[in-house]
């Protein structure tokens, strides 16, 4: 189901607004990672989706209709919580049953169903224990389950995988965009974990301070930020920022001086740094020394000294020793402008 | 050494607790098997020569007591069970739902569980007679069906049950109706176990009340009933005591099937009964 929010603002206390006018649209059968720092409004975002917290003001709707005004029983959306919110007296079986009593479907036709789900979520072998036995992983899936239970048409997952190890954060990722596929069923992930968004989603919108940042692929965010905020947020290692004034020579006669008269920072990607001429592609040289190098398998980083500022690159091909000269070959992709309000002036596929 | 010192000196601290505890039942049990000199002996004796198992049916045959345990037995059961749905009921209300005044409210209820039992006999009993309730089971049963002790232990266990829950459950499809009873009582059951148990208890054992609302030999309950051992000649202890013992044990039996549960709903909610 397509969602659609029209100037969407929230403040729970009625004086501090936590939401200020979101206005996007998800399309039907997407995955869209919602991402973004810790407090930024996620959780909030996904509250409003599901109807149990209502918009202090703006539209909501789901295709054409508009839902701003019924609460959750009516939207009927499914949905993982944080911390999954399993029924700790029921076991995994009556768990994912649940919704499907009270939609009042028949039982033996609720616990086939019931068991169809077990197996998508590969959880078939759990179903008498109670959730306080289940692993995290095994919480989670079981969550996933119940909320797939009354087939909504809309899925709604917060941080779902936070609990997890690594190992099985990779693992559950795939899962649920498995899960997805298989179903088609049109779902928001929220998160705060690049990585995770960048692999599971279609869309990813950044969001920070209540506000979208920037609402697009994940190439696109990587390689045309809007601003300054999704250029740091999104990216490992972190692109370096260098204000104007401490790169602006190296600039001029590349660039147009009125761009950089409007210019407040400078970000380079730590690829945009190579350690050897690349020709056309390169925008300017500038000279370096080495700080330290480390290598561990199969990356290299080197943290350098530019004028007493830090860059880190990721490109050194060559041999290199800590405290040597270094010349760097600035390369023009991976190379942005950002105004004072943060906005990328220059930069990206606009300029390639 | 030194821990082992502590250990048997917890169990002996322990095992005279327990003494004193049993000491009251005990003495019942055993001037229900005395004969009636040897109630009222002096030095008291623990072992009757003989063990006088008639006085278990002689104290059945004194009185109605068939009447008096089924009246008991109404008793005590729908008082539990309406206490327990409006306690139930007002518990979620102030636990989750937003309403004008729900912490004066609160706060008011509260502060009638510092007055004292008895002083609500006497407005009590003014106003059933003004019902023309008084000697009726409503009289009995009416003014116990709501009690703000179970309603603040239930509160506090539906506070401690986490938010998510609750919306879980509105994303599943449940109402607050559903909630209530699919999910939040399910969770609650040691906590609701506790307070029946006590509420069954207490409604078990009531003599008070009982006693002055009703005044007809067809609705004494079996704590009232066990009067008809004293009488202007005296006091009949060993049929009491019998008929005592009768009356306790249904209790006893509840409290050692459920003890688990009551320990666990107490404990829960730092009140103790
Ligand atoms: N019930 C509430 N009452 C008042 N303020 C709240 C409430 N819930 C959240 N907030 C505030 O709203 C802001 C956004 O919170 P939200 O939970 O949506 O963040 P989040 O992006 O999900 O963060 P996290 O990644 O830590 O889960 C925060 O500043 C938070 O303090
Ligand atoms: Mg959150």
């Amino acid at each position: 189901m397509e969602v659609t929010f029209k100037d969407v603002s929230l403040s729970y206390d009625g004086s501090r607004e936590i939401l200020h006018h979101l206005n996007f649209t998800i399309p039907e059968g997407t995955l869209v990672s919602i991402l973004g720092p810790s407090g930024c409004g996620k959780s909030t975002t996904l509250m409003m989706i599901s109807g149990l917290l209502a918009p202090t003001s703006g539209q909501i709707f789901f295709g054409d209709e508009d839902v701003t005004k019924q609460d959750a029983l009516q939207r009927k959306v499914g949905m993982v919580f944080q911390n999954y919110a399993l029924y700790p007296h029921l076991n995994v079986l009556d768990n994912i049953m649940f919704p499907l009593k009270m939609a009042k479907v028949p039982k033996p036709e609720r616990k086939k169903k019931a068991i169809e789900l077990a197996k998508l979520v590969h959880i078939e072998d759990q179903l008498d224990k109670k959730p306080g036995s289940l692993s995290g992983g095994q919480q989670q899936r079981v969550a996933i389950a119940r909320a797939l239970a009354k087939e909504p048409s809309l899925l709604l997952l917060d941080e779902p995988l936070s609990n997890l190890d690594a190992r099985l954060r990779i693992e559950m990722r795939q899962e649920i965009r498995r899960i997805q596929q298989e179903t088609g069923v049109t779902t928001i992930f929220v998160t705060h974990d690049q990585d995770e968004a960048l692999h599971i989603s279609d869309h990813i919108m950044v969001l920070n301070s209540g506000q979208i940042q920037q609402f697009s692929s994940a190439e696109t965010l990587y390689d045309n930020p809007s601003n300054l905020f999704v250029a740091q947020f999104i990216g490992e290692p972190v692109i370096n920022t260098l204000d104007i004034a401490d790169f602006g020579d190296e600039l001029k006669g590349q660039i147009d001086t009125e761009l950089l008269k409007r210019t407040q920072k400078v970000g380079i990607r730590p690829e945009a740094l190579q350690d050897h001429d690349t020709g056309a592609e390169t925008l300017a040289t500038i000279t370096t020394k080495v700080k330290t190098f480390e290598k561990f398998g199969r990356e290299k980083n080197a943290l350098l000294d530019f004028n007493g500022k830090r860059l880190l690159t990721t490109e050194i091909e060559a041999e290199i020793a800590e405290g040597q000269e270094l010349p760097l070959y600035l390369q023009k992709s991976g190379f942005y402008l950002f105004d004072q309000d943060g906005t990328r002036i220059f930069g990206g596929d606009q300029d390639a | 050494m030194k821990r082992k010192t502590a250990i048997i000196l917890r169990y002996v601290i322990l095992i005279l607790g327990a003494i004193i505890m049993l000491m009251p039942f005990l003495w019942m049990i055993s001037t229900s098997l005395k004969t009636q000199p040897e109630t009222v002996k002096i030095p008291p004796i623990w072992i009757p020569k003989h063990l006088m198992f008639s006085n278990y049916v002689d104290a059945l045959k004194e009185a109605p007591f068939f009447r008096y345990f089924i009246n008991s037995v109404v008793v005590t059961s729908l008082t539990t069970v309406g206490q327990l749905f409006t306690s139930i009921l007002a518990a979620f209300a102030f636990s989750r739902l937003n309403f004008y005044g729900k912490n004066i409210l609160f706060v008011i209820f509260l502060g009638t569980m510092m007055v004292p039992g008895e002083m609500l006999i006497i407005p009590n009993f003014v106003t059933l007679s003004q019902l023309h309730l008084v000697n009726t089971y409503g009289a009995l049963i009416i003014p116990w069906l709501a009690s703000f002790f179970t309603v603040f232990t239930l509160r506090q266990t539906f506070q401690s049950v986490p938010d998510q829950i609750y919306y879980a459950a509105k994303i599943d499809g449940a109402s607050d109706w559903h909630y209530l009873w699919h999910v939040l009582v399910p969770i609650s059951k040691s906590t609701i176990t506790a307070v029946t148990v006590l509420q069954v208890i207490g409604s078990w054992n009531a003599f008070m009340w009982p006693l002055i609302v009703t005044n007809t030999e067809n609705l004494r309950t079996l704590p009232v009933g066990l009067q008809a051992f004293t009488s202007d000649a005296g006091t009949n202890y060993a049929l009491l005591m019998a008929a005592s013992t009768f009356v306790i044990i249904p209790m006893v039996v509840l409290y050692v099937f459920l003890q688990k549960y009551i320990i666990a709903g107490i404990s829960k909610t730092g009140l103790k009964g």
